[in-house]
């Protein structure tokens, strides 16, 4: 009995994928976990690995060619199955096995929300318990809850971006509250009742949490309960790179920010200490290629940390155009959900409101977070002479699983040396 | 050889004929009140098919041409408070019994025609063409007249349906301490039907003023009498009953007037019902302007033979011959009538100004469209001044008792109070409160007013339906098991539950009907229903369900209190329960109020009856945080949808918990609203807990199997669960 093998979602949230490479051909037998194929998405390539053995009788798109997540991409037979046995195209009764096959499978491991898992091939269909719905998510078609459409018009959110937990990948509502929320709940928001007070005599009032205020509270315990999180702080004197700043506006159409050249010279310092550039995979770590960097914007209600991505490629001046993209979109709440994951580091800055330092918790599945203070003028030691430098104070916080205290230390001087060398950082 | 001898029946059947000697005795003033009528309702007749033929009577007309004497000899004599009702042939005694009502059925020869004859021929003739100058405000049209004052109780296009309201009302009548009685007419078609022969049982068993007139004009549409019954002399089936019976030649009014004399002398006096059967002929086929000739069914010979019989030209060779009147005298008559027709017409259709030639009905005389659906039922003004309750809220002193000690107790407390209540059913005079002590004391207590009934429930709910349209009782009637619905669903649907509005929607019909859902029990398929659905989708139904005894007692003295005809579902799981109630059996639940037996906010669980408690149960056994609203109140009129869509609004998740098979169940309609009314609300589609689709068998595995319990619930809060996706 042929099966088909449909596109897999291999990222969370990833309607489309594309067939890179074709790793096997048509009549091979492969085995179980064999390689199938290279899927590509926006993201990344991933290897497919065969779910069911037997022998390939189809290949149903081409090298190169896009098709939507959960459309069949090839048929394997039952070995010894010659393709002469396979239907030009899939036949339905085929199809339907298919689906039951995957509706018996145990539900699939829930992977951690917003941690890109290109572990591919499980199913995101759940077992459909409600009343004999057997069938699949229509290619093109996604299932969306009414009250989920209802509330994505009302909070701006584009649903393009969101995966579906419901049956049949129904994006349902608690897909939505798993999302930073970027506005503030509306009226409409259904709030829990507030439970009578324990104490009547009244010591508090209760405000209802938002869906973003969850997602806060739950990734952030997360965070600071299972990442080892150590710390390392350094001081760098601001004068140049401010000085650097005044002269780049001066001219330039585009508007640059302190925080748009620490984000480059934090890019700058991966560069040379690439090692630093690495997450924390469970089985691996993940040394990655491009860097990808989270700026925190704060907003009503919270705050999201949206990904300025290929910061290393770009110059300052794409830069601070895509941040002040990004940060405009977060305070309307446009922003996309494949923008708010990925990314190997934050910076959050509280320099704006004086702070002089603080240390921040990792953002995951990111392994470090640079908190930065107010550049103020402090009495700075150079050579001999005690000089007046405007100074800012910048701690590191670092997954111990991926950086160890020298790496942490390497990176760190390489940053105080790019903000107090500016020049560099434009390179 | 045994011994043979002759049983007798305990009751007269008598053949009457007219004398010449009983034609000299007879007062002429009855006999010119006859001739009056006849010719008012010939001509009346011949109007409606002249109508009828023009395409303006929309539907049937059934022409009672031919059979005019039987209805105008046996009403003449009767009072106004005297009832009578009919079937879909009845515009002769519609109009004979309103006729009489104005007249008193004394005619001036020269001028029968007074203005208030003209309004009664107006009036009707409006309704029949559905016009709002009606009776019935042209809803019921010519199946349906219905006219109180003159006692014309409505007639029916359920051949016989009317028979057991009729007797009810003869209950009314004779229960009041009066003398009056009530005559339903029905044909030899009608007389196979259930209604007509469970009624003649339940009115003899109860010595019912009540008269069974059977027009047996020998065809129910094409088919002759003589091949549908053994005994084609119809009355023939009084004696069996006990009714004593009269055949006469309904083409001679005065022999049916003197037959109906003696029958109703007998139900004057308290000595029970009477069947007359009257031989009478319709000249025109069932309905429509063509002889049944036309239609093959008999011969041109045997319509010519009885036309000889006419009874106008009977009346009037009789009336010559007596000398009452002259024959310019008779010949004005049917001229007064034939123009006081033309001229009624005249009012109600016009020449039709886009066809040549043609008629139409006056365009303003129609109904207003968005009439349509007012007065199915009451608008609860009844309930304005009393005082409400809320059990949740209530915080004096309480009683503890079993819940089925409140049925009955409640009961026995309205009925101290309130002398029009009666209840009845099967066995609830005896066994101290019929089978499950739901009606324990009340026989002892209020002797007479707690009825036994036969064994037929299409008839003796009907009755009560009669009653409650009478007004001045408000029955109470008991179904030993929801099923039995089906054998009395022409009673309970077509008739109790439609009588209010098909009749132009001002007559109350306050009726409780008491039955008691016995999933578990083992009473097997035919036992075991849940009527919630089937009532709350049949029109003009109240239905409550209550879950806790406190509830009852509210919601039945709500019930009580209502102009309409009210559903109390009852169960037998909640009979044993031991539940605090108020002391005061006093006070109303408010109409149309559910109860949140559970705040949450992850599922809107909408239960009722004993499912509540399963409902609550599985809550705690899952842990979901769900809402359970206890609906109380079921019909689509009184549904809490403010508490309903709250709820929904908040939790984005609904499961509608039942016991019952899947089939009549009460959630399909309830879903069906809730997604309509709440689409952009759901997270996820409206899930339903039922029992399986066969009714539960009597083995206690497969009956377990079939009905829905605690652990059903728990199933469907986790399909809820799996429908909200990922945490
Ligand atoms: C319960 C029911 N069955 C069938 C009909 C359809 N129907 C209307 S009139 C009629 C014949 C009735 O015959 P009969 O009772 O002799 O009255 P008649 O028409 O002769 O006056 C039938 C079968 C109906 N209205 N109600
Ligand atoms: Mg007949």
């Amino acid at each position: 009995m042929a099966s088909i093998v449909r596109m897999p979602e291999v990222l969370a949230n990833v309607t489309e994928a594309a067939i890179a490479n074709w790793l096997v051909q048509k009549g091979q037998e492969v085995a179980v976990g064999a390689p199938l194929a290279e899927v590509e998405t926006e993201k990344a390539v991933v290897e497919y690995a065969a779910e069911i053995g037997g022998t390939v009788l189809e290949l149903l798109v081409a090298e190169g060619a896009s098709v939507a997540v959960g459309e069949p991409i090839a048929v394997i037979g039952a070995p010894g199955e010659t393709s002469d046995d396979a239907p030009a195209s899939p036949p339905v009764a085929a199809e339907q096995a298919a689906t039951t096959e995957q509706a018996a499978a145990p539900e699939p491991e829930t992977a951690p929300e917003a941690a890109p898992s290109p572990v591919a091939g499980a199913p995101d269909t759940l077992p459909s318990g409600a009343a004999g719905s057997a069938g699949s998510t229509t290619a093109g078609r996604r299932f969306i809850s009414p009250i989920v459409r209802r509330l994505a018009k009302e909070r701006g959110i584009d649903l393009d971006s969101v995966r579906g937990t419901g049956p049949d990948g129904r994006i349902v509502r608690r897909d939505l509250d798993r999302l930073p929320q970027p506005v503030a709940p509306t009226a409409a928001q259904p709030a829990r009742p507030a439970a009578p007070s324990p104490d009547a005599m009244g010591g508090y009032d209760e405000i209802p949490l938002t869906g973003m205020r969850r997602a806060i509270a739950r990734r952030l315990t997360e965070s600071k309960t299972t990442v080892p999180h150590f710390y390392v702080v350094a001081d760098a004197r601001m004068d140049a790179l401010l000085a650097l700043r005044a002269e780049l506006n001066e001219d330039g159409e585009v508007k640059i920010s302190v925080n748009d050249l620490l984000v480059k010279a934090a890019a700058g310092a991966f560069r040379t200490v690439p090692d630093a550039n690495a997450t924390w995979a469970d089985t691996v770590i993940r040394r990655h290629r491009s860097v990808d960097i989270s700026i925190a914007v704060a907003i009503e209600g919270g705050l999201v940390t949206p990904v300025l991505r290929g910061v290393d490629r770009r110059s300052i001046g794409e830069v601070a155009t895509a941040s002040a993209d990004l940060v405009d979109r977060a305070r309307r709440g446009r922003l996309k959900q494949d923008e708010l994951e990925g990314g190997s580091f934050s910076i959050s800055n509280l320099g704006m409101y004086g702070v002089k330092e603080f240390s921040a918790i990792i953002n995951p599945p990111q392994s470090a977070i640079l908190a930065v203070g107010a550049a103020a003028p402090r009495a700075v030691v150079e050579g001999d002479q005690v000089v007046v430098r405007r100074v800012m104070t910048v701690t590191l916080s670092a997954d111990h699983r991926v950086i160890d205290g020298a790496l942490a230390a390497q990176w760190i001087a390489a940053f105080v040396d790019l903000v107090e060398h500016p020049v560099r950082i434009l390179r | 050889m045994p011994n043979r001898s002759r049983l007798e029946a305990s009751v007269d059947w008598i053949r009457l004929d007219s004398t010449p000697d009983d034609w000299k005795r007879a007062d002429p003033a009855l006999l010119i009140g006859m001739l009056s009528e006849l010719h008012l309702i010939r001509a009346f007749e011949e109007t409606v098919l002249e109508l009828a033929g023009e395409g303006l009577v929309h539907g049937p007309a059934h022409s009672s041409i031919g059979q005019e004497g039987g209805a105008v000899g046996s009403i003449i004599g009767l009072r106004s408070a005297d009832g009578v009702n009919g079937s879909h042939r009845g515009h002769h005694q519609f109009l004979a019994k309103a006729l009489t009502h104005v007249t008193s059925g004394r005619f001036a020869i020269d001028g029968i025609v007074t203005g208030e004859v003209d309004t009664v021929l107006q009036r009707t003739l409006a309704e029949i063409l559905g016009l709002a100058q009606g009776y019935c405000r042209g809803r019921g049209g010519s199946m349906h007249l219905q006219w109180f004052e003159a006692g014309a109780l409505g007639t029916n296009a359920i051949v016989g349906g009317g028979v057991p309201m009729g007797a009810g009302n003869a209950w009314a009548q004779r229960h009041a301490g009066t003398t009056d009685l009530t005559m339903s007419y029905f044909g030899d078609g009608a007389v196979n039907i259930g209604s007509v022969l469970e009624t003649m049982n339940l009115a003899a068993a109860w010595d019912l003023p009540f008269g069974f007139f059977i027009e047996n004009n020998l065809y129910a549409v094409s088919t002759e009498v003589h091949e549908v019954t053994g005994e084609p002399r119809l009355s023939g089936r009084g004696p069996g009953f006990g009714i004593p019976a009269w055949q006469v030649d309904g083409m001679d009014p005065l022999a049916v007037h003197l037959a109906t004399e003696e029958a109703t002398a007998r139900m004057r006096a308290g000595e029970g019902p009477a069947v007359i059967e009257a031989e009478v002929y319709r000249f025109f086929h069932q309905n429509g302007p063509y002889p049944g000739s036309a239609f093959g069914y008999r011969s041109k010979d045997e319509e010519s033979s009885w036309r000889e019989r006419d009874p106008i030209a009977r009346m009037t060779r009789e009336l010559l011959a007596l000398g009452t009147i002259t024959e310019a005298q008779a010949d004005a008559a049917r001229e007064q009538a034939v123009q006081a027709m033309k001229e009624v017409a005249g009012r109600l259709v016009e020449r039709d100004p886009e066809s040549d030639g043609k008629r139409r009905i006056k365009p303003d005389l129609w109904p207003d469209p968005a009439f349509v659906d007012v007065g199915i039922r009451g608008d609860a003004s009844e309930l304005a001044d009393v005082p409400t309750l809320e059990p949740l809220e209530y915080t004096g002193e309480t009683r503890s008792g079993r819940f089925v000690d409140s049925v009955a107790g409640v009961m026995h407390h309205r009925m101290e109070q309130d002398d029009r209540i009666i209840v009845l059913g099967e066995d609830v005079h005896r066994l101290n409160g019929g089978t499950n002590g739901a009606t324990k004391n009340l026989a002892k207590d209020f002797p007479g007013r707690v009825l036994g009934t036969p064994i037929s429930e299409n008839a003796f709910v009907g009755l009560g339906g009669g009653m409650a349209l009478d007004g001045r009782y408000r029955p109470v009637v008991e179904f030993m098991y929801p099923d039995f619905l089906w054998v009395a669903a022409d009673q309970v649907f077509n008739q109790i539950g439609k009588a209010r509005h098909m009749f132009g929607g001002d007559n109350p019909v306050p009726l409780v009907l008491r039955t008691k859902v016995a999933m578990g029990s083992g009473y097997g398929s035919q036992h075991l229903m849940d009527p919630a659905g089937v009532f709350a989708t049949s029109v003009g139904w109240r239905v409550v369900a209550p879950s806790t005894a406190a509830d009852y007692i509210g919601l039945m003295n709500t019930a009580l209190d209502l102009q309409d005809p009210v559903l109390v579902i009852e169960h037998i799981d909640l009979y044993p329960l031991t539940e605090e109630t108020p002391v005061d059996l006093d006070y109303r639940l408010p109409l149309g109020k559910a109860a949140v037996r559970r705040v949450g906010s992850d599922v809107t669980m909408i239960s009722y009856l004993s499912m509540v408690r399963h409902s609550l149960e599985a809550v705690e056994r899952t842990g979901v945080d769900a809402e359970v609203i206890d609906l109380r109140w079921l019909d689509r009129a009184s549904l809490d949808w403010d508490t309903i869509g709250e709820s929904i609004r908040k939790t984005n998740a609904v499961l509608i918990v039942e016991q019952g098979a899947q089939g009549t169940s009460y959630g399909g309609w309830l879903s069906d609203e809730i997604q309509r009314r709440f689409f952009d609300w759901l997270d996820q589609p409206v899930q339903r807990v039922t029992g399986s689709e066969a009714s539960p068998s009597i083995s206690k595995v497969l009956e377990r199997a079939a009905i829905a319990r605690t652990e059903e619930v728990v199933a469907g809060l986790e399909r809820v669960v799996a429908g909200m996706g990922e945490r």
